[in-house]
């Protein structure tokens, strides 16, 4: 297994960072009085962990045994919808965007079926079981107002956790009814101590300017940083001397489109930036992170005026890329955006002003 | 005022670079900033001049037919008349219009931005040109008898033939009228569309070759019969013992088949609309009762005579509809047993409903036949029902009428109860008033919408007419659009030049670009859950009308250096779906051991997994398939999942190169390998559990239109139901349960004891 997996924190107190957010979750769950949380903070920071931490403190080792299930569900269209559950015996986890714009099907009958029955192991620690929402920043609105009631009806048989990137998606009756957990992305020394204590399990040394330049790296995301460690260790087994990180390879091939942006404004590059947009985007890489990473590697080599003006019409774009339907529009319209900025400046004249 | 500013800013700008460049440069640049302000002051200028006047200038009242004998080609944006109407004057005044410059062309009507194609040809066939004033002043000028000699012969042969052809068609019509009754041979009372309609095979506009094609198969029917339809024959036409005309309404399929039958000696018996066919019915052999046998019934017994020979004229085949349940599979079956011809008509040969008659049918498309074709006939006609009407007006409502001869003769009787003569513009408006709605394809749609004509100053069309467009389709006009509208070069910044021209191009890309992404908000309000219909107007104009109006101008198959292009969305949208689809078999057999969600394997596992699985069969070979496939059991991965991870890679690591660099044999064994081993599985998915389930049997059937289809389909399904029924206790159709393999020990055993026995 990669080491990402391997050395994966059990429980609350294996924890490496974040000791009061592990405290405080290992008071509430030993309280008895658990409430709805909601898990929030960007990927790679260790949300899941923490969840599962949590139930194990609540569960007893018994949660870490894992079956997957699949429920085929119809849609008011009788269209066969399949999700996946992973459950044990104490708590059930579902992603409802796996069932696109019927997630309140999903929501509604999982949900009530799961708070009508009671917990029927008559040893468990606790009377009310655990669901895990995966993914909840992308669930409709119609889903979440299906949540709002049952999360308060059913609180004496259910306890939802809710595992989001962010809160801003979510609409607010579902935050009040929640714990909020923020689990931030780990800082440098964080990151460093768990890549050392990683090395150590393993069984090497790492040098401290190996881990400066994979914390570095990773920019926060633990998950990244420590598969990166791997990956080096494969590459070059004693980690010293100079090191070059294999960035990913849509990493690369979004840098390779910003430099197209930059190195020709013509109709001929726009249509050669669309189809490496099609290719990444056909290739399951989510537009916002396209965008994000073509965005930086763009303000990155222009001119110190500009670069406010790009992320501005970045994030400008990002919103309308969620609320519309086809993303690759607002990728190009961005594009556009960016080759005519960059060209007035190129020719020193803001025509726009004059108009 | 305004431009005191703009040198403020130009300062401004100016002292700006001194801070950061060198002095010499910033002096350049200085000058430069001059130059392009200048040049702005100027484009400035030139947009608050008057746009070119539409419907300045008065068309003079010319001689009729004073353009007669002349030929026309008009090219570029004249400046105060649409492309059509200069088309219509030229017309009007007896002039005719060609689209291509050749030789033949007299005139050459020359406006702004001209297509470089054209005017190569002008040059290399030394043509005259024109400009719009002495067009008009062409029309003003010239004497209407001013042709030479050869055109005036030629007229005057055509005329002649006119009069020949009428005259012949009055001494016939006497002839049928002694014959006739004297009380109910009212030639009058018919209509024209009868009284006219062709006689002998010469009179059958256009098509001719098809309608030879199918008297030749009507004429070699008996011969064909005795051999079983084994002879193919000249055209392949004598193995079937059916033939399909199809072609578009109104261009002589229905006269031609009676033609044929009647001059092959066969007694047609005609079913159509009007009749039921239903599959019963048709079965039950073609209640003949209920045909029309006209001619016999009508007691002429001379022009139709029964003969044992006789065909059947199956009219409107795709008129069969939801009372004629069946009866186009019965039509099928009969044709395939029939021992007369049959002779099937249709106006579509894609329809769906037409699909079980295509292999058992000989085709026959009749195309629309050319205007030229056409035009003789209607002239004769004319001419003896004694109306004055020239030439160029008949042409006008064949073209318009789209080749339709029903629909021009039927206008053409309807004038003659108010009228003896025809003008053109009379013969537009009339053509206007019974226009048939024409479907365009999307292809045809995106070069209008973004071709230089549309959005012109000379432009009629109004925004309603624009819109329309959209709406001929409008779910795959927005996606041409957005395909194409990088493709033109933009007429907005045609009389610019250097730095402005890209500022200005950049600068409509990007309005029409922002339009596009504002199209796409509407579209999701539309296509979301509180589907907003009402918007579809504000998502016509944004997704299509706007990104155009500033795009607009030649390229897209205007002779511009880009050719359309197929909308890439829908073949990439189907794409992702499917590689999300199984990256999410993917994430649900790791999240065993794997905490992530889909977009972070992906971000984050796929790159890592590369090293570990895909990267040591390149390097290593067929040694490194176990340790490969225990990484992969690790995960629950299986062989079909490698193949995802593999097509997943972008850039460095697609599939295509990826998969360049793993040798064949290693691919080979590495597959062997897998197969040969157990694996453990995460779970097993829901439709690999359950069985399908049973189609519920009896109860009404719906009512539906293809319901012989449906009818096939469920005689399938119960066959298939009884295969499943025989393979129950089979245990090799359950996918559970595998059954053991045979293992190669056995195999590899004898082998060494093979070798025992050598050594």
């Amino acid at each position: 297994m990669l080491w990402v997996d391997q050395y994966r924190p059990r429980t609350l107190d294996d924890l490496h960072y974040h000791k009061g957010l592990s405290a405080r979750l290992k008071s509430l769950a030993s309280s008895g009085d658990f409430p709805h949380m909601l898990f929030y903070g960007p990927s790679g920071a260790g949300k899941k962990t923490r969840i599962s931490c949590t139930l194990r403190q609540l569960f007893g080792p018994g949660v870490e045994k894992l079956k997957i299930d699949q429920r085929v569900f119809l849609s008011p269209s009788k269209r066969k919808l399949e999700i996946n559950l992973v459950q044990s015996n104490y708590h059930i986890e579902i992603t409802p965007s796996e069932a696109g714009n019927y997630d309140r099907v999903v929501i509604q009958e999982l949900l009530k079926e799961i708070a009508q029955t009671q917990q029927v192991d008559l040893n468990a620690k606790q009377k009310f079981k655990v669901v895990i929402i995966n993914e909840a920043d992308s669930l409709s609105r119609d889903a979440q107002a299906a949540l709002r009631r049952t999360m308060e009806k059913y609180m004496s048989n259910l306890r939802i956790i809710l595992c989001a990137n962010s809160t801003s998606r979510l609409i607010a009756p579902i935050k009040s009814r929640c714990l909020l957990m923020r689990v931030a992305a780990p800082s440098e020394e964080d990151m460093m101590d768990v890549l050392q204590n990683v090395a150590k399990r393993v069984g090497f040394d790492l040098p401290p300017d190996a881990a400066d330049k994979i914390v570095d790296d990773a920019e926060g995301n633990m998950r990244k940083a420590i598969l990166v460690l791997e990956a080096l260790k494969m590459q070059s087994p004693n980690l010293n001397g100079p090191l070059s990180i294999a960035k990913p390879d849509w990493e690369t091939y979004c840098h390779k489109v910003a430099d197209l942006i930059i190195g020709e404004q013509s109709p001929a590059r726009i249509m050669e930036v669309r189809s490496k947009f099609y290719e990444l985007l056909s290739h399951c890489i989510p537009p916002t992170v396209i965008l994000k990473t073509v965005a930086e590697r763009v303000v990155d080599k222009v001119d110190e005026s500009l670069k406010a003006d790009i992320m501005h019409w970045a994030a400008f774009y990002e919103v309308r890329m969620r609320n519309g339907n086809k993303k690759i529009f607002h990728l190009e319209a961005w594009v556009v955006k960016v080759m005519s900025l960059y060209k007035h400046f190129f020719y020193g004249i803001d025509m726009s002003d004059f108009d | 005022m305004r431009y005191k500013k703009c040198l403020n800013l130009v300062a401004v700008h100016q002292s700006r670079r001194q801070r950061s460049q060198g002095e010499l440069h910033s002096r350049q640049l200085h000058q430069r900033l001059i130059d392009i302000l200048h040049s702005w002051i100027a484009i400035k200028a030139a947009k608050s001049a008057p746009p070119p006047a539409h419907g300045s200038k008065v068309v003079p009242d010319g001689e009729p037919n004073c353009l007669a004998g002349l030929a026309f080609v008009f090219t570029g944006e004249l400046s105060s008349f649409a492309r059509d109407e200069a088309i219509d004057i030229a017309k009007r005044y007896g002039g005719r219009v060609t689209l291509q410059p050749s030789s033949k062309t007299s005139f050459v009507v020359l406006g702004d931005n001209a297509g470089p194609a054209k005017l190569a040809a002008i040059k290399k066939h030394g043509l005259n040109m024109l400009n719009e004033d002495q067009f008009l002043n062409l029309i003003a000028t010239r004497k209407a008898g001013h042709v030479d000699e050869k055109t005036k012969k030629k007229l005057a042969k055509e005329q002649e033939a006119i009069r020949q052809a009428a005259k012949e068609m009055e001494k016939k019509e006497k002839e049928d009228a002694k014959k006739e009754d004297k009380q109910d041979g009212n030639l009058s009372s018919q209509l024209w569309t009868t009284r006219y309609a062709p006689q002998s095979l010469k009179d059958v506009c256009g098509n001719k070759s098809q309608v030879e094609k199918l008297q030749q198969w009507l004429h070699d029917w008996p011969s064909s019969l005795k051999s079983g339809f084994k002879k193919p024959g000249k055209n392949g036409a004598n193995m079937f013992r059916a033939v399909l005309i199809t072609g578009s309404p109104g261009v002589g399929k229905t006269t031609s088949a009676h033609l044929c039958a009647k001059l092959e000696g066969f007694t047609p018996i005609e079913l159509n609309a009007s009749d039921v066919r239903s599959k019963r019915l048709v079965e039950s052999g073609l209640n003949i009762n209920n045909t029309s046998l006209d001619g016999y019934l009508h007691g002429d017994k001379a022009s139709v005579s029964i003969t044992d020979k006789s065909c059947i004229i199956m009219d409107e085949v795709d008129g069969m509809s939801a009372g004629d349940r069946g009866g186009v599979g019965a039509l099928n079956a009969l044709i395939k047993k029939s021992m007369i011809p049959i002779i099937c008509i249709a106006n579509d040969r894609q329809a769906q409903k037409l699909k079980p008659l295509i292999h058992t049918t000989f085709s026959i498309p009749f195309q629309k036949p050319p205007v030229n074709m056409i035009r003789s006939r209607i002239l004769s006609i004319a001419y003896k029902e004694k109306m004055k009407i020239p030439a160029n007006v008949i042409d006008q409502l064949i073209t318009s009428a789209q080749s339709d001869i029903r629909q021009v003769l039927n206008m053409l009787s309807t004038w003659k109860l108010s009228s003896d003569t025809m003008d053109f513009d009379e013969s537009k408006s009339l053509a206007k008033m019974n226009e048939k709605y024409t479907v365009m394809s999307p292809f045809d749609i995106t070069t209008k919408i973004l071709g230089p004509y549309l959005f012109s100053p000379s432009a009629r069309e109004s925004l309603g007419d624009k819109m329309d467009l959209y709406f001929q389709d409008h779910s795959f006009v927005p996606l041409f659009i957005q395909e194409n509208y990088l493709r033109s070069q933009p007429a907005r910044m045609r009389n610019l030049e250097g730095p402005e021209k890209i500022l200005k191009h950049l600068e409509l890309m990007d309005k029409a670009a922002s339009s596009l992404s504002d199209g796409d908000l509407v579209d999701s309000l539309i296509h979301g859950p509180e589907q907003h219909w009402s918007l579809m107007p504000l998502h016509a104009i944004l997704s299509t009308i706007r990104p155009s109006s500033s795009m607009y101008g030649n390229g897209v198959h205007y002779g511009g250096p880009n050719s359309m292009a197929f909308p890439q969305w829908l073949g990439q949208n189907s794409k992702q779906n499917k590689l999300m689809r199984q990256l999410g078999d993917i994430q649900a057999k790791m999240r065993l051991k794997v905490s992530g969600d889909k977009s972070e394997i992906r971000h984050s596992y796929i790159p890592a997994f590369h090293p570990h699985l895909v990267q040591p069969l390149a390097e290593n070979g067929t040694t490194a398939a176990e340790k490969v496939i225990r990484r992969m059991d690790e995960y629950y991965l299986s062989k079909e999942d490698w193949d995802t991870i593999v097509e997943l890679g972008v850039g460095d690591h697609k599939d295509e190169i990826i998969l360049k660099k793993i040798p064949p044999a290693t691919k080979t064994a590495f597959t062997r390998k897998y197969n040969s081993s157990e694996h453990p599985i995460a779970f097993h998915k829901a439709h690999d559990l359950g069985k399908a389930p049973k189609k519920i049997a009896g109860g009404p059937t719906p009512d539906l239109e293809e319901a012989y289809e449906v009818d096939e389909i469920a005689e399938e399904l119960s066959e298939e139901d009884e295969k499943k029924e025989k393979n129950k206790d089979d245990l090799s159709a359950d996918k559970l349960i595998q059954a053991p393999k045979k293992k190669k020990v056995t195999n590899t055993a004898s082998d060494k004891a093979k070798n025992k026995i050598k050594r």
